[in-house]
């Protein structure tokens, strides 16, 4: 009962949140000259105007669940994975990798799952070393996992400048992918695939692990209090390279669903927001994987709407962070709210009760 | 009685989610030493935070001198002659004793030398033997709760409350703080004398305040009342009698524990358990006193596995488990509930089946493949929560949100429960009201009658002397000697806590019949 009296009272404020954000951000509108009221009922109309852009809603959410539950993972042990874009980068490169070296030589489901696990263990060999170093050295994970997307970055560069490079070496990019080895679509009309399902079931595994299994519970107790982890028989620095390594792992299956499902390539700069919003969305979930589902969804919505936005008005593309970021702020201080009234609510009823 | 100097009228006090005092009105006169007797939670410290200004009142009324103050903070009460010293001192580590005294009544130039003879005039008027000059970070716990106290005379306080004050010191201080309370006393001051403990309130106070749940339930002088009537008033009903069958000596009881001659050495630092011997039997409560921090908790975290001994050995029935790690040693059967259990032993932020399930994530107690069967937990639990009456809704509340006592009873059935063959309790009543007091040791008793060993530390002699089968006493992470409680007396093992070996002590006592 007063479970059910938290999730609506969740729904409301955040619903709150969102709207108060957005009429905060819509208010910047006049100023260059664009009618807020308009450009509100444009975005929204052009959001659920057709299939093909509702579909795009999901196709924008699939990498951002991945990344945000990436970060929620390693929230859970008390430790930031501020890295998932580089992770996200390392799985790029061996889902592509793998998809261009066997792509048409093999039944395009295998090359898939083989494309597949090769950018979860990528993902999951950086996670484990940033780990690594957080246990072995006390390295802050922080810094180590925030340089390592630099470093990564510029590796996946000069891959793609050399070996990765297309058949024309024109653009840094590489050759477009075996249709035998693309995602397939599963809903006629628009470009969703099998991405999106990849990512629920994820953040479904995620929420199994962290929540019903002993593995999942050492990571959080650790999180919670590593001296009590220690008493208990845990091993706090295997605790954190597992968690690490996990984090990676979801971070770098996010760069298969992107590279096989969407992109079809991997070209310079791809989605470089990817793992700076998933920070955003874990918090905005208080890091529940389930709850991250949703905040990527409300992601996904903003990012569709901002582009609709952008094109058919004169607002500039940043109007997509500007909401973004209004909304989060908004979402963070209601947190704050919700906590007020709930304490209000507390002395209202042992009041009542003498 | 003549003009109280001090009088409460209908103070109540509520806290976001409690009534922490609820019309609790007293007085106090001139030259009375006042003790306010109540369990952990009684409010005994917030009504004297409230007359010393660090909470307001939600209600009611201070007069001081039947002049009706506002006290709004600590500076307006010590204008008034009130002072307070607190559980935990406030005191300036890195700062001298005399510096410490005199903050916050020194304006411009000090005259550093001219105080710090004030301040030494001062110690040596109620023979206090405090060094005006020295880092108070440097002296030991029991000297500076004397520089609290000179802190207050300093500034001429009448009323002087004290909060818990022999909670840190070891008997012999104790001692010594009684006689400075009566002295101020009879001076024409007054002291309000905080506590839990009765035996404390029959030997300084002249009139007893007893609180319960934020009310006051009782008042009584000194001389027509008795311990028994005390604890009475205090947690609303009788004490049970705790009884102790059989004795450890009995032939043929099995050694359970052996710790043979070991060392645990950190590097680059003292040792922190020296040469450590010892022994215990099935069926044996083991008891260590010793003043807090003298290695008794290095002890515990050496015997469950979390500190490894330089050199040396541990068997268990026999078995070397020295290689073991933590969780080897629980697998074993060994419980540990450690003296800070919101640090060491629970997650204050997981459910009470959460809690249950700390310790037993290698166990598969409860899981299979590593999948945990949560109901099995929750029914677990909610066993507990009625075997040891803990006050809790279900298994699916925050360990956090319960009081300690109930929290601590909960951390004590889990460790009882996974020690199969020994459990470890460091000061397992620290903090704990009576009631909750007689709740643990009951348990620690009735472990001891199914047959498994168990190794007791506390600060609280009494304790162990009902207690414990043996008794070692540890000093600077040694034993000082392992002892039949008969043979021991509190002054004895109040020197051996202080370093003082048999010998010596033996020594002293032919040197004064020598005289």
């Amino acid at each position: 009962m007063s479970n059910r009296r938290t999730f609506t009272d969740l729904l409301l404020w955040t619903v709150l949140a969102f709207v108060l954000g957005l009429v905060v951000c819509f208010s910047f509108l006049p100023l260059m000259g664009i009618n807020p009221f308009t450009a509100a009922a444009t975005m929204f109309g052009g959001v659920f105007a057709d299939v093909y852009t509702m579909g795009n809603i999901l196709v924008k959410m699939t990498p951002l669940i991945l990344t945000g539950l990436a970060f929620a993972f390693t929230f859970k042990a008390n430790l930031y994975n501020i890295g998932a874009q580089g992770q996200f980068y390392v799985g790029c490169t061996c889902a592509v990798s793998v998809s261009l070296a066997l792509g048409g030589r093999m039944p395009g489901w295998i090359v898939m799952i083989l494309a597949m696990l090769a950018s979860v263990a990528g993902g999951a060999v950086i996670g484990f070393l940033i780990g690594y170093l957080k246990a072995k050295f006390n390295a802050n994970e922080f810094l180590v996992s925030m340089m390592s997307t630099y470093v990564i970055t510029y590796i996946m560069q000069l891959l793609l400048r050399t070996v990765l490079q297309e058949s024309k070496h024109e653009y840094i990019k590489t050759n477009k992918l075996d249709k035998s080895v693309w995602l397939p679509k599963i809903l006629p009309g628009t470009s969703v695939t099998l991405g999106i399902v990849i990512s629920l079931a994820a953040a479904v595994i995620v929420w199994f692990i962290l929540y019903k299994t002993t593995l999942g519970f050492r990571i959080r107790v650790t999180g919670q209090n590593m001296d009590a982890a220690r008493l208990s028989g845990i091993n706090p620095k295997k605790e954190f390279m597992t968690a690490f390594a996990i984090s990676g792992a979801i971070a770098g299956l996010a760069g298969f669903v992107e590279v096989n499902g969407l992109q079809h390539m991997l070209l310079t700069g791809l989605d470089s927001d990817v793992g700076s919003y998933g920070i955003g969305i874990a918090i905005m979930a208080s890091a529940h994987p389930i709850g991250v589902i949703f905040s990527s969804l409300l992601f996904g919505i903003l990012q569709v709407g901002g582009t609709v936005l952008s094109h058919s008005t004169d607002a500039p593309a940043s109007i997509i962070d500007l909401m973004l970021g209004f909304v989060m702020l908004f979402v963070l201080i209601s947190f704050y709210f919700r906590r007020k009234v709930e304490l209000a609510r507390m002395k209202k009823k042992t009041a009542g009760e003498e | 009685m003549e003009q109280p100097v001090v009088e409460l009228r209908g103070i109540s006090k509520r806290f976001a989610k409690v009534l922490a005092n609820d019309n609790v009105s007293m007085k106090i006169g001139k030259g009375e030493v006042v003790a306010l007797l109540g369990e952990n939670g009684a409010g005994k410290s917030t009504i004297m935070k409230i007359l010393y200004g660090l909470y307001h009142e939600t209600s009611g009324e201070i007069y001081v001198d039947g002049v009706r103050r506002r006290i709004n903070s600590p500076k307006d009460a010590m204008d008034l002659g009130i002072s307070m010293i607190q559980q935990h001192f406030s005191l300036v580590e890195a700062h001298t004793v005399t510096e410490n005294i005199i903050l916050g009544t020194v304006k411009g130039k000090i005259d550093f030398k001219k105080e710090e003879e004030a301040v030494q005039k001062l110690s040596d008027e109620y023979d206090f033997g405090v060094p005006a000059g020295a880092r108070v970070g440097d002296l030991p716990v029991g000297i500076q709760q004397k520089v609290e106290i000179l802190k207050a005379l300093h500034r001429q306080t009448r009323i002087l409350i004290m909060d818990e004050p022999t909670a840190v010191l070891m008997p012999q201080e104790i001692g010594t703080l009684m006689s400075f309370v009566r002295k101020f006393a009879e001076a024409g001051n007054s002291v309000i004398f905080i506590t839990h403990k009765m035996k404390e309130v029959m030997e300084v106070a002249d009139r007893i305040i007893i609180m319960r749940n934020g009310r006051i339930t009782g008042e009584v002088r000194k001389d027509e009342t008795d311990t028994k009537e005390l604890a009475r008033l205090m947690i609303g009903h009788d004490l049970e009698i705790l009884s102790k069958e059989g004795t450890a000596e009995d032939a043929g009881r099995k050694k359970r524990l052996e710790v043979r001659h070991v060392t645990v050495q950190p590097k680059d630092a003292p040792a922190v358990l020296t040469d450590i011997n010892f022994e215990i039997y099935e069926g044996e409560v083991f008891g260590i006193a010793g003043v807090s921090g003298n290695g008794q908790q290095e002890l515990c975290e050496m015997i469950y596995g979390d500190l490894r001994p330089t050199s040396g050995e541990i068997l268990l029935d026999g078995e070397d488990i020295t290689p073991l790690g933590v969780a080897g040693r629980i697998e074993k059967g060994i419980g540990y509930c450690a003296s800070d259990r919101y640090r060491y032993g629970m997650v204050a932020n997981m459910s009470l089946a959460e809690n249950m399930m700390l310790k037993a994530s290698y166990l598969k107690k409860w899981d299979r493949h590593g999948v945990i069967s949560w109901r099995e937990v929750d029914r677990y639990t909610q066993k507990i929560i009625e075997d040891y009456q803990v006050k809790a809704p279900d298994a699916s509340v925050p360990a956090g949100s319960l009081s300690g006592g109930n929290q601590q009873k909960v951390v004590v059935a889990r460790e009882a429960d996974m020690g199969s063959r020994l459990v470890i309790f460091d000061q397992p009543t620290r903090g704990l009201d009576l009631g909750a007091i007689n709740n643990v040791q009951k348990v620690i008793l009735r472990e001891r009658s199914e047959g498994k060993s168990v190794l007791l530390i506390s600060t609280e002699l009494s304790e162990l002397f009902e207690l414990a089968d043996r008794i070692a006493v540890m000093y600077q992470g040694r034993f000082m000697g392992i002892f039949d409680p008969q043979d021991l007396t509190t002054e004895k093992i109040g020197l051996l806590m202080a370093g003082v070996s048999m010998e010596e002590m033996t020594l002293r006592k032919e040197e004064r019949t020598d005289e």
